[in-house]
């Protein structure tokens, strides 16, 4: 079959690969009819995760159909249409019990490196390096899917794949930086990023009832995508944010700050500029200016839920901040078995349309171009998908 | 006399204390499973467990909150550590996780000559 590849350092191709097959009981095989670009495969892509090797496949948000299920497959069927979460959990460990599911304990069979790095492994994901599982990604023909009846999640016959696409992981995701951040009537959330995930989780907390919700990016074409749904916006090229917060907010500050931008974030000024150096020399992994905003922003008491990936250690985290304000820290890789099924719901009832993400509906012989467009953000790209 | 007293006591409680913790802590690898300690102590005993406890000293006991079973292993290395990571997955979801034989593009020279060594520090860690 043909597969997108990470070939090196901002370098992907397309190949053939063998097909996947089933390896366990409990696997299914999806063709793949949508699979998304996502802002954390830049990381991948830039070379910050050291556990990628040339020729992994990319891809781990998408929709397909079911093509061959394993014998002790119960729920799934050969021939029915599902949207799999990125995120891979077995369904019977503690966490996945507790709803926990990107903790999962046994689906990611090479937990190695997270354990030396961060004490303990996460779970499994589709395509996204050898510390994750080394799982082989969506951006192919066909996918395997192991634990098919918990990952796999059955979609309503009305909602097209350019929507059942984003249930896979970005709608889910921003839905658990509100639900993380006890989003509710009354509250003022800023969500940092207005990617595809920054978008659902601004949308999710105007479903969850925020008064005002208040978005901050760079592109005016996202920027005006999240005004389109509700959304206050905040160009952080033009104005000062942490000003502006504070103004909008009668000196409070947001009730809830949502982080959707990541190990990546850019900025503007010196501190930006001394991130991007502390970062191209290696002497950080990751990027925190958008991180520090949130945390410095953010009421007294307030909420920061980070959604953006991390990967290792920031400088100069506002620990002081954190403490003296009294703010609650929250994140995680999305539990998105816990919101699928409801989201798929409203999608068929109309109350959310993750369609409008889909900016770039594009060949999978095409993911080179699709993957720079994503990247360069040009011709207003916010998602480039592919059908393979 | 009172301080001989007081020392014998200290005595006793340091003792005590050396007793009670975990032998060279360093040398144990331990992982809770969602499983009753009693069918890992039987007669019916999963067979891993039971070669694992030929060449190895093992302690079970329930975990707290009703989480199931602690399973620690004495000097686990690697592969040791590995293979009660699969017994784990095996106890709960009922069969071992495979990621080996997944489609791949090209991998170059280097990724090919480098490919076991990664491959065991991604699963097996540093050890």
């Amino acid at each position: 079959m043909r597969a997108l590849c990470w070939t090196g350092v901002n370098e992907v191709s397309v190949e053939d690969v063998p097909d996947p097959g089933l390896l366990n009981r409990q696997d299914a095989v999806v063709k793949v009819t949508a699979s998304s670009t996502c802002g954390s495969d830049l990381h991948l892509l830039d070379g910050y995760v050291p556990t990628m090797m040339a020729g992994d496949v990319l891809g781990h948000e998408f929709v397909g159909e079911v093509v061959e299920t394993g014998p002790d497959v119960r729920e799934r069927r050969v021939g029915e249409r599902v949207t799999v979460c990125s995120i891979i959990g077995c369904g019977r460990c503690h966490y996945c019990k507790e709803g926990l599911w990107s903790l999962c304990d046994n689906s990611n069979p090479n937990p190695g490196f997270l354990e030396t790095a961060n004490g303990h492994a996460s779970a499994g994901i589709f395509g996204y390096s050898h510390a994750l599982g080394g799982f082989a990604g969506s951006h192919a023909e066909y996918v395997r899917v192991p634990y098919a009846d918990v990952n796999a999640f059955p979609v309503p016959e009305n909602v097209p794949d350019a929507s059942a696409v984003f249930a896979s992981d970005a709608v889910p995701t921003g839905w658990m930086g509100a639900d993380l951040g006890e989003v509710g009537p009354g509250d003022v959330v800023a969500v940092w990023g207005c990617g595809g995930v920054g978008q659902m989780a601004a949308l999710a907390s105007l479903r969850m009832g925020a008064d005002r919700v208040i978005v901050i990016d760079r592109f005016p074409e996202r920027l005006a995508m999240a005004a389109e749904m509700g959304a206050e916006i905040l160009n952080y090229g033009e104005a000062d944010v942490p000003e502006a917060l504070k103004e909008l907010t009668g000196g409070r500050g947001p009730d809830v700050c949502i982080e959707a931008v990541g190990m990546e974030s850019h900025g503007t000024g010196a501190q930006y500029a001394y991130d991007r150096v502390k970062h191209a020399l290696r002497l950080q992994t990751d990027r925190g200016i958008s991180l520090r905003q949130a945390i410095h922003a953010c009421r007294k008491g307030g909420i920061v839920s980070v959604l953006g990936v991390y990967l290792g250690v920031v400088d100069k985290f506002p620990m002081g901040a954190v403490m003296n304000k009294g703010l609650t820290l929250r994140g995680g890789q999305q539990h998105g078995h816990r919101y699928i099924p409801m989201i798929l719901d409203r999608m068929s009832k109309g109350e959310i349309d993750a369609s409008p993400l889909l900016t770039h509906p594009m060949r999978l012989e095409d993911g080179p171009r699709g993957y720079e467009l994503f990247k360069t953000k040009q011709e207003g790209c916010v998602r480039a998908v592919f059908r393979p | 006399m009172l301080l001989a007293g007081a020392a014998a006591v200290a005595g006793i409680v340091i003792v005590r204390a050396a007793r009670s913790a975990p032998p060279n802590p360093d040398g144990w690898f331990a992982v809770t499973v969602e499983t009753d300690p009693a069918l890992l102590t039987g007669p019916d005993r999963p067979d891993e467990l039971a070669r694992l406890a030929e060449r190895h000293e093992i302690r079970i006991g329930p975990a707290p909150g009703g989480r199931g079973s602690e399973i620690a292993v004495r000097e686990a290395d690697g592969e040791t550590r590995d293979r009660v990571r699969k017994l784990k997955q095996l106890l709960e979801t009922g069969e071992v996780l495979l990621v080996d034989r997944q489609p791949e593009g090209h991998r170059t020279a280097l990724g090919r000559v480098g490919a076991p060594a990664f491959r065991h520090l991604t699963r097996k860690g540093a050890r």
